[in-house]
């Protein structure tokens, strides 16, 4: 298979993340509010240690938003001229999809990173931790992020949508997850739709290498791993196919073929 | 680019449609077109706002799917071998297709990678290009700071920046102003001449269509009318008679008699006259003094669009 068109979507993924200076500050931010302000007050209720619980949860939480933003620049894609480009390249629709996935995976793990250096500065993240289960967590976790936002757009035709999007994914499959609390407390249907979560698996694995311990883990490690990949292949499927329909490009097509009618 | 080898593909047409339909529910948007397309050849697609063209330069490009017929590009099934139609081909949309926060360099080396060039071919490449198309200054600017002629200078270098065999154009000079429109007709008979590329184009600008080897018009969807511009021209007649007046009704009744049915363009009647002007003249002394206005001229390419657009046969 061809790998420049891959390269292409990936270099201008990164190009707009390096350039969108506010988007880069805010993915900075966000967690970091989480942590010291909201985290800070449940300590000072809960004990000392629920800032070091949130941890793993807010450097997943930068993953979500960071992939999910990358995307849904697929349905900005649409609207812009730049899916026109990619439509008439001579790739496998599947292919497009694919470099899609992988530059907004990419794009997660990067300022995950950026921000697991801000997190060992100010001493949350120290050296006695997994490292390889880290990679193996960012790097897993980034792409079952990345399948859920290339699901999610394969299914938005519309920036408009975006807000709706917020609330009926983002924030659903942040709070239903094991980031703020440990899963096993939580009563029975909140608990199972946290387990039908693939995200929370990609939270507790972070636990696995986050936490002494892997304190505040619900599952194994190598069970995240298999659902979280199996998430990502499953997601990657569906939205394959959503993209390869025709009406996946009608804000462009149809408008055109509407007006040759 | 693989070239079309296996045996049964067809490489004598650049383009080659064979009762091509596209269905939109009720309405066939396209309705059994036949089309053929020499290699090297500039072929112009016209035919009034509606009539199927851009959707039948969308099924050759594989965007969207035939519902029925089938179609070759550079000996390739649109159905069967989209990728490779797309690797033979050049597209450039009516809209833009450009990343307009990126820099003029940047999109070309996006669109060259997504077509699998090398940087440096990529590089080599956008320099000449840019250079034909009075681009090169421009070459590390957004392409959002570009004026609307310069863009689409630029989507044209985007769409020829791989070296298609074939270059399909929709409307490439719609909304631009007239030195613009000059400028994008003078850039792709220099590529034209460069290449040798076969060029397929759609517009509403008739006197553009001129230049073109060979034009077909459609409407509804299906082929109505082909052949070269002069040829076209000299079917419709050697003059048209321009009539308007009081009473235009009985004026037209009167003249249908004589010189067959007319085409009413508000306010004015159009009559196609196959002979000299000897009889016209005499035709003038007789009803003309009951119009208000009686002009006689050449008929032109717009003449044969208006004739085809209001459904009539040319000869």
């Amino acid at each position: 298979m061809r790998i420049r068109p891959v390269y292409a979507v990936l270099e201008r993924e990164l190009l707009r993340l390096v350039r969108q200076r506010t988007r880069l500050v805010a993915a900075m931010v966000r967690p970091l509010i989480w942590l010291l302000v909201i985290g800070g007050g449940f300590a000072a209720a809960l004990g000392p240690d629920y800032k070091s619980f949130l941890v793993p949860g807010v450097l997943g939480m930068t993953m979500l938003f960071g992939a999910m933003l990358a995307a849904l620049g697929t349905v900005y894609d649409k609207e812009s001229g730049v899916m026109r480009m990619m439509l008439v390249a001579p790739l496998p629709r599947a292919w497009m999809v694919l470099a899609k996935l992988i530059a907004a995976a990419a794009a997660a793990a990067a300022q995950a990173v950026l921000l697991l250096v801000l997190l060992a500065l100010l001493g949350y993240v120290g050296p006695a931790i997994g490292w390889g289960l880290l990679a193996l967590a960012l790097a897993a976790t980034s792409f079952a992020c990345a399948g859920l936002g290339m699901l999610t757009a394969s299914f938005s035709r519309t920036l408009e949508n975006f807000a709706g999007i917020m609330n009926f994914v983002i924030f659903p499959v942040f709070f239903l997850s094991g980031s703020l609390y440990p899963l096993r407390e939580l009563p029975g249907a909140l608990y199972w739709a946290a387990a039908l979560n693939p995200y929370s698996y990609g939270v507790d694995l972070l636990k696995h290498a986050l936490l002494p311990g892997a304190a505040g883990a619900d599952f194994s490690a190598a069970l995240d791993l298999g659902v979280l990949a199996g998430a990502t292949i499953l997601s990657a499927l569906v939205a394959s196919w959503r993209f390869s329909r025709e009406s996946a490009y009608e804000p462009m097509i149809h408008a055109v073929a509407g007006r040759a009618r | 680019m693989n070239a079309p080898r296996a045996a049964g593909i067809d490489t004598s047409a650049a383009v080659r449609a064979t009762g091509l339909t596209k269905r939109y529910g009720e309405l066939a948007a396209v309705d059994g077109l036949d089309l053929e397309i020499a290699p090297g050849e500039f072929f112009g697609l016209l035919g009034p706002n509606g009539s199927g063209k851009t959707t039948t330069l969308h099924m050759l490009a594989t965007l969207i799917r035939p519902s029925a017929g089938s179609a070759a590009v550079a000996g390739f099934d649109v159905a069967r071998a989209p990728v490779e139609v797309r690797g033979a081909i050049g597209l450039v949309f009516q809209e833009s297709a450009l990343d307009r926060t990126l820099t003029v360099a940047q999109n070309l080396r996006f669109a060259g990678l997504l077509h699998d060039l090398a940087p440096g071919v990529i590089e080599e490449r956008s320099r000449e290009l840019l250079e034909l198309f009075d681009l090169t200054e421009r070459r590390d600017q957004p392409v959002a700071s570009l004026s609307g002629g310069m863009r689409r200078a630029l989507d044209i270098v985007r769409g020829v920046l791989h070296q298609p065999r074939c270059l399909l154009l929709d409307e490439p000079t719609i909304g631009l102003d007239l030195p613009n429109r000059r400028r994008i007709w003078r850039f792709i008979e220099r590529l034209r001449a460069r290449t040798g590329a076969t060029v397929l184009l759609t517009t509403h600008y008739l006197e553009e269509a001129d230049g073109c080897d060979r034009v077909v018009f459609i409407r509804k969807g299906r082929l109505v009318e082909s052949g070269a511009p002069r040829e076209l021209v000299a079917r419709l007649g050697r003059h048209i008679l321009e009539v308007e007046g009081a009473d235009l009704e009985a004026l037209v009744a009167a003249l249908e008699t004589r010189l067959g049915p007319a085409l009413r363009e508000g306010d004015v009647a159009h009559f196609r006259c196959a002979g000299d002007v000897s009889p016209l003249a005499s035709l003038q002394t007789e009803i003309g003094a009951r119009a208000s206005a009686w002009r006689v001229r050449r008929p032109n390419l717009n003449d044969v669009f208006l004739w085809v657009a209001a459904g009539k046969a040319l000869a």
